[in-house]
């Protein structure tokens, strides 16, 4: 049995299903990202693990014991709110110590605890202010520290980011990976932002309309996708999609041809479904090139279009490329070269493609490797 | 004077301080009278020279002193304060719990029984005195002090004034407090009621001038001597078969609005802020 068990849950709000039988697995000490779009559910999934929401049905259970029935305050969770939350009206001090004051806790615990917590997060200093006279990164440590106080067993995150601008994000990402290495506790951490998410997660779930879509490590997501969200969720820029149809196959290829309208090529893939006669191509921007019109293509995906749009990003430029049949394509390109022409002339690494069937399903090879 | 601080003088300025200067004067008049006719002999004021600055600070002590010494004007204040107090007390107690629940919870029956309570806002007070009274009565609550302040308590006004206000608590800062242990009314102690300070005040504030100005009720429900607020007792000062001179009423009436005068200089940023706050806040 994991540390963490949730085991087929779901949660109405009347007649709307915004969870639909969730199970899930955690062990001790991971940390682990819902990611997903607002409103796929994954804040509501964290607010049930700390007792905020009940489950319609299914169970949670922490380190063994169904907690369903059991008071928030008493699961040993603790959370870390998007808006911080803190109480304004007290002290740093006042606001680390509230949880254990309400614990009937003596003075020396409390101040040790909190002082601890404190020279954690390097908020010595900071101590006898109030919530109005700190920055906002300084705040969201104080609402970690509050957290850290109690010793939970189990830290959630709700978008603790969000509020902070893009520096600080980065800085406090850090600081929380930092953490969690140092106090080796279970932590949760809901996000929308997929950059966020991979950059922190032992283990990443990404949910989309009330189920998870799929977990596991960040990287395993981003190279091996079970679906077509998941695929175009996860890595930025965003994966292409290409629609493409099935002009024959065998037991080893598959022949596609009007590939993003003109293009064709011939896959390496074992065991097509014999009924397909449509599947989507699936390519990261990383593995479809922009090169100069003479260039030897060494048999991968060509693809020719109008460049929409040209983002140099500095150490890599990216191209927006609107193919024959209207479908626009982001393509790594050299520096400066998309800006040099308005046709685009783009190679796909073919061991790269992974295929989507029409309803979004993965489409996976029988033998051996797929793509 | 430079070119552009002489521009800053328009004739909008000027109107706008002439204006107002004579809407203080106005406001200030009547008091600046009642001080000029306590402090000035018998008859100065209103001869047919009369003068608009006080004359005998002695004349005015003497008047004073003989109010609270032939009169019960020392005990009616203390029946005010308690009264003011109590009810100041009640009215924040009540309605902040009751605005604790409707702002921040959910159950059933809420909204109609809100709807109700705010009914209650539009019923006058003329039409609910006679009812209020006779429940009192049979209560045996006339001549006490529970009579006088316990029907005041339930303040309509209040309520929607402070629910307004906790609607505003986001409701993050609760769940924190929840996740941190602290049980319902631990909540409302340590979290709602502090974030409400400055609704609390504005409330115990008007509150104070409704009490110390209301007339009506302890009229009714006070009807022994030794339970007259202040107002009865200046009341009794202007009664039509009453001795006194009129700086003698004066004084009386000058001894009773010193409280609220003092209470609102004190009190004046947080008066204003409040009554703006709960027009304009929800």
């Amino acid at each position: 049995m994991a540390f963490l068990d949730i085991t087929s849950v779901t949660k109405s709000f009347g007649a709307v299903s915004v969870l639909k039988d969730v199970s899930l697995a955690i062990e001790k000490g991971e940390f682990v990202v819902f990611v997903g779009p607002s409103g796929c559910g994954k804040s509501t999934l964290l607010r049930m693990i700390t007792g905020l929401e009940d489950p319609t049905s299914g169970t949670i259970a922490i380190d063994g014991e169904v907690v369903n029935d059991v008071e928030p305050a008493k699961r040993g969770t603790a959370m870390v709110f998007q808006s911080y939350a803190l109480y304004p009206h007290m002290t740093v001090y006042q606001n680390m110590s509230f949880g254990l004051r309400m614990a009937g806790k003596s003075k020396a615990f409390i101040r040790e605890r909190v002082e601890r917590a404190a020279s954690i997060l390097r908020l010595e200093q900071l101590l006898d202010r109030k919530p109005a006279q700190l920055s906002g990164g300084q705040k969201q440590r104080v609402a970690i520290g509050r957290s850290i106080v109690r010793e939970p067993r189990v830290f959630l995150f709700d978008e603790p980011l969000s509020n902070l601008d893009a520096e600080l994000r980065v800085q406090m990402r850090a600081e929380l990976m930092e953490l969690h290495r140092r106090l080796g506790t279970t932590m949760i951490y809901v996000t929308h932002d997929q950059v966020e998410a991979m950059t922190l997660a032992d283990k990443m779930i990404v949910m989309h309309a009330g189920r998870i879509q799929q977990a596991g490590a960040p990287l395993d997501l981003y190279d091996d996708a079970d679906n077509r969200f998941v695929a175009g969720f996860v890595g930025s820029p965003k994966m292409n999609f290409l629609p493409a149809r099935v002009a024959g196959s065998d037991a080893n290829s598959v022949k596609l041809e009007a590939i993003a309208g003109t293009g064709s090529a011939t896959l390496p893939f074992a065991g097509l479904p014999g009924a397909l006669d449509a599947v989507e191509l699936g390519l990261r921007p990383e593995h479809l090139r922009m090169v100069s019109p003479d260039a030897p293509t060494g048999g991968g995906l060509v693809l020719e279009g109008r460049v929409a749009l040209a983002e140099e990003l500095g150490a890599e430029s990216y191209v927006h490329v609107d193919l024959a049949d209207g479908t626009r394509v982001i393509a790594r390109a050299g520096r400066d070269a998309a800006r040099a022409s308005q046709t685009a002339r783009l190679v796909g690494d073919l061991d790269r493609v992974i295929l989507f069937a029409p309803d979004g399903a993965r489409l996976r090879g029988t033998g051996g490797p797929d793509a | 004077m430079s070119v552009s601080a002489r521009r800053n003088v328009t004739v909008w300025t000027v109107l706008k301080w002439a204006v107002a200067i004579m809407v203080a004067v106005i406001a200030v008049f009547p008091v600046w009278w009642m001080v000029n006719v306590v402090f000035s002999l018998p008859g100065e004021p209103v001869s047919i020279n009369p003068r608009l600055w006080p004359t005998s600070m002695s004349a005015g002590i003497d008047k004073i002193r003989m109010i609270f010494a032939e009169t019960a004007y020392m005990r009616a204040y203390a029946v005010s304060l308690a009264y003011a107090g109590l009810t100041i007390f009640g009215v924040l107690l009540v309605g902040s719990l009751a605005a604790f629940e409707f702002a921040l919870f959910e159950f059933r029956g809420k909204n109609v029984l809100f709807a109700v309570i705010l009914l209650s806002l539009m019923v006058p007070t003329a039409a609910t005195i006679i009812p209020t009274y006779l429940l009192t009565s049979s209560l045996g609550w006339l001549n006490s002090m529970q009579g006088l302040v316990v029907p005041g308590l339930a303040s309509a006004f209040g309520l929607f004034m402070l629910v307004q206000f906790m609607r505003a608590i986001p409701r993050d800062m609760i769940e924190a407090a929840r996740l941190d242990g602290a049980n319902h009314f631990q909540i409302y102690w340590f979290v709602a009621l502090p974030l409400s300070r400055n609704a609390m005040i504005t409330l115990a504030i008007l509150t104070f001038m409704q009490t110390w100005g209301n007339y009506m009720w302890p009229l009714i429900v006070g009807t022994r001597p030794d339970m007259y607020t202040v107002g009865q007792v200046v009341g009794l000062f202007n009664a039509p078969l009453s001795h006194q001179t009129v700086d003698v009423v004066m004084t009386a009436n000058l001894l009773a609005a010193i409280p609220p005068l003092v209470f609102f200089l004190i009190f004046q940023k947080q008066i204003v802020e409040g009554i703006a706050m709960s027009g304009t806040k929800g």
